[in-house]
Formats: structure tokens, sequence, C-alpha cells
């Protein structure tokens, strides 16, 4: 017994032989599998002409042909009317000069870069929004772990113990450094929040300031510090009201502007951190939106939950 | 006009050691092959070199808001970069079986 225990641990008798399924994988050469592959292939081509699909392939290769060489025209034509380098073209001169000569006085905003992407083109911004939005769904679609795709107890075993092994926030030189750091990064990314429409920055600068403050307040806590405040309920209703809000403002300030309405909101003294209309509130809502999406990218990416949920 | 000299000098040595600095942590960085060698050569540029160049801006420019911001950028520096460091060492540490064929130490021989 002994003498077999000592075989089994050099791995010359294997105890389990007869559990496990031993049948015999026979050993295909290269050319004997390329042959293979071959008659499959041929066959599955036969099933389609007896489908009727006899000119599948050809009008397969027509369209891609004809797609591609439409493509590349239009591209062309594109490029062939392009302004020369160096000279004005003077389409985009008479948008841009309108933009630098009065963004001023239209937005209120001294940064005309915060006056172009959340006044006049407020849309595209809105856009960008949704789609961070979207992002946050499918990754929680593919990566959430909930009661439904938990994986078993075994093996849960050995992720948990693979997370302590690498875990930061157990580490002094990390609790203390983020002590110092996270509440200055959190301010920072306050302050480029609110001024974004007098300096640069704005919502999206801001709001990624702040979920980097977030992760760093992870990586230096451990999660049952921010599962404390940050719940995924409180993630979807932050979403949910600024995304919500900004539809309605700006579908509001696009509404009147079009029926050639006054809109009623105060312009500000340029410079001031109340300035530029709707800009400031606009920031924020953008800014929270992008906060709560990258820490739960983060949260998502490193543990399967926002929240603890 | 003597100051005004001072400065200028000392803003030049100090953009020279960070100069200095930064060609030894390039250098190091792709030339070693051992990682903890590499992120020691890295380090280098990210601590001195960065505080060559911003002490030396700072110094040209006079000491103003804007000085006071870069020099919040060493503070940072100095808080990050090392932690970053200590980090990928931590890990290189947890999961280089062979990790004592690259480090010189007799006792551990053994090990390998």
């Amino acid at each position: 017994m002994k003498n077999k225990f000592l075989r089994w641990l050099d791995g010359d008798v294997d105890l389990m032989e007869h559990v496990l399924d031993t049948a015999e994988v026979p050993d295909h050469t290269r050319d004997e599998i390329k042959t293979r592959e071959e008659e499959e292939e041929k066959l599955l081509i036969e099933r389609y002409r007896e489908l009727g699909q006899k000119s599948f392939y050809t009008v397969y290769h027509v369209v891609a042909i004809i797609s591609c060489v439409l493509l590349i025209g239009v591209l062309l034509f594109t490029v062939a009317r392009l302004p020369e380098y160096g000279h004005e073209n003077p389409r985009t001169v008479e948008v841009v000069s309108r933009y630098v000569e009065k963004g001023l006085e239209e937005t209120g905003a001294i940064n005309i870069v915060s006056g172009m992407i959340l006044d006049y083109r407020a849309f595209d911004t809105l856009g960008e929004s949704h789609v961070l939005f979207t992002a946050l769904i499918c990754v929680m679609i593919l990566l959430r772990i909930d009661k439904k795709n938990m994986r078993t107890d075994y093996e849960d075993y050995y992720t948990i113990k693979q997370d302590a092994y690498f875990d930061t926030s157990q580490d002094t030189i990390m609790r203390k450094v983020g002590m110092v750091l996270m509440p200055c990064i959190f301010l920072f990314g306050i302050y480029v929040l609110l001024n974004g429409q007098n300096s640069p920055g704005g919502g999206f600068s801001g709001g990624a300031i702040m979920g980097a403050a977030l992760i760093l307040f992870t990586a230096s806590f451990g999660f049952e510090k921010v599962d404390e405040f940050f719940t995924l309920k409180l993630s979807v209703v932050i979403t949910f009201v600024s995304l919500a809000f900004y539809s309605f403002a700006k579908g509001y300030v696009f509404f009147t502007g079009a029926n050639g309405l006054e809109n009623g909101i105060p312009k500000g003294i340029p410079g001031a951190i109340l300035s530029g209309g709707l800009i400031l509130p606009l920031d924020i809502a953008v800014g929270l939106v992008v906060a709560c999406t990258m820490f739960g990218f983060y949260s998502l990416f490193k543990r399967g939950s926002i929240g603890g949920a | 006009m003597m100051g005004e000299w001072i400065r200028f000098g000392v803003t030049a040595a100090l953009l020279l050691i960070a100069l200095i600095s930064f060609t030894a942590a390039v250098f190091g960085a792709n030339r070693f092959g051992f990682i903890m060698n590499r992120l020691h050569a890295a380090g280098i540029g990210d601590t001195l070199g960065i505080f060559g160049v911003i002490l030396g801006l700072i110094i040209a420019a006079g000491f103003t808001m804007y000085s006071l911001k870069l020099l919040l950028i060493i503070v940072f520096m100095w808080f990050t970069s090392p932690v970053s460091s200590h980090f990928v060492i931590q890990v290189e540490y947890f999961t280089n079986p062979h990790l004592y064929r690259n480090v010189d130490r007799e006792t551990k021989e053994s090990e390998e």
C-alpha cells in the first residue's frame, strides 16, 4: 500500500484510472485532418446546392465587390473635394468664426469649448452621455454576478483566495497614501467640474477625476467601505436623474429657441461660477454620469457587482 | 542684474540634473533585464527628474500662484510613483518562483 502511494506520488500509477474515461483518441496526422475538413466542406456545399442556394456564393462575391468599390469611390470623391492644404475652407470658417466671435455673448461661457459642446451642440453631448450609460449596462449584462449565474462554491473559494492575495487594501502604505491623496483628488475633481465654463475642464474630465478618486478610495480601504454609501440603487438613481434632467432641460431650450421664444434662463456675469446659463448644471449632470460609469466599470471588472448586491 | 544671472544659473543646473537623471532612467528602464532594476531606474526619472524640472521652472518663473500648482505636482508625483512601484514589485515577489536567481542573496540559494 505504502509502495503504491509512493508510486502514485511519483506519477507512475493513477488510482482513479477506472473512474476516468480512458477511451483511446486516435491520433490523426495533419494531412488526414486536412483531407477530412475538405471533404466536410464539399459536403456542406453540396447541401447548399440541394437547398437551391446555388447562386448564393456568386451573389455574395458580387455584393462584396460592389460595396467595396462604392465605399472606395465615396471616400475618394470626398478627399478630392476637400480644400487644399493651407487654404481656407469658407464653409467651416463661417461656423468657427461665429463660435469664436459670438460664443461668449450667446452662451455666457468664457471657455468656448464648453459653450460649444454644452450649448451649440448639446445634442451631441447628450448622445455621448447615453453611450456611456449604455456601455455600463452592457458591461453589467456581461459581467454581473448574481444568483442566476453564480459559480459553484468550489470555484468561489479559489477566486476569493486569489483576490485576497493581491488585495491592496490590506497594505499600510496604500492606506496612508490613500488617506492623504483621496480628499485632494476628489476636491480637484469638483473644482474642475464646477469651473467648466471658465477654464479648461468640464463634465467629462471632472467626472473622470472623481471616478478615479472613488477607485483610489476602493483600492486603499476595500469595497466594504464604499458599499456603505455607493450602492447599485444610488448609482442607477444618479445616472437616471442626470440624464433625464439633461434631456428635459436641453429639450426645453431647443424648443423655445427653434420657435423664437425667450427661454428665461439668466446668463450671469462671465467669469463667475454661477454663469453660462445651463452650462453649469449640464456639466454637473455629465460629470456625475461619467463618475458613476467609471467606478461601475472598475467594480464590475474587479468583482462582478456594483455596491455588493 | 547679478540676481538674474544667479537665478539663470540655478535653473540651468537643476534642469541639467533632471536631464541626466531622465537619461539614466530611459537607459536603465530599457536596457536592464530584471524588473526590479528596471523599476529602480524608472523611479529615478519619476522622482529626481520631475523634481529637477519643476523646481527649475519654479525658480525661473518666480513665486506665483502657478508655481504653487507646480509644487503640488511634485508632491503628487512623490506620493504616487513609489506606491505604484511598490505594488508592481509586490506582484513580482508573489508570482515569480525564480525570484532568487536575480536577487543577490546567499542564504536563499537552495530555493532555486
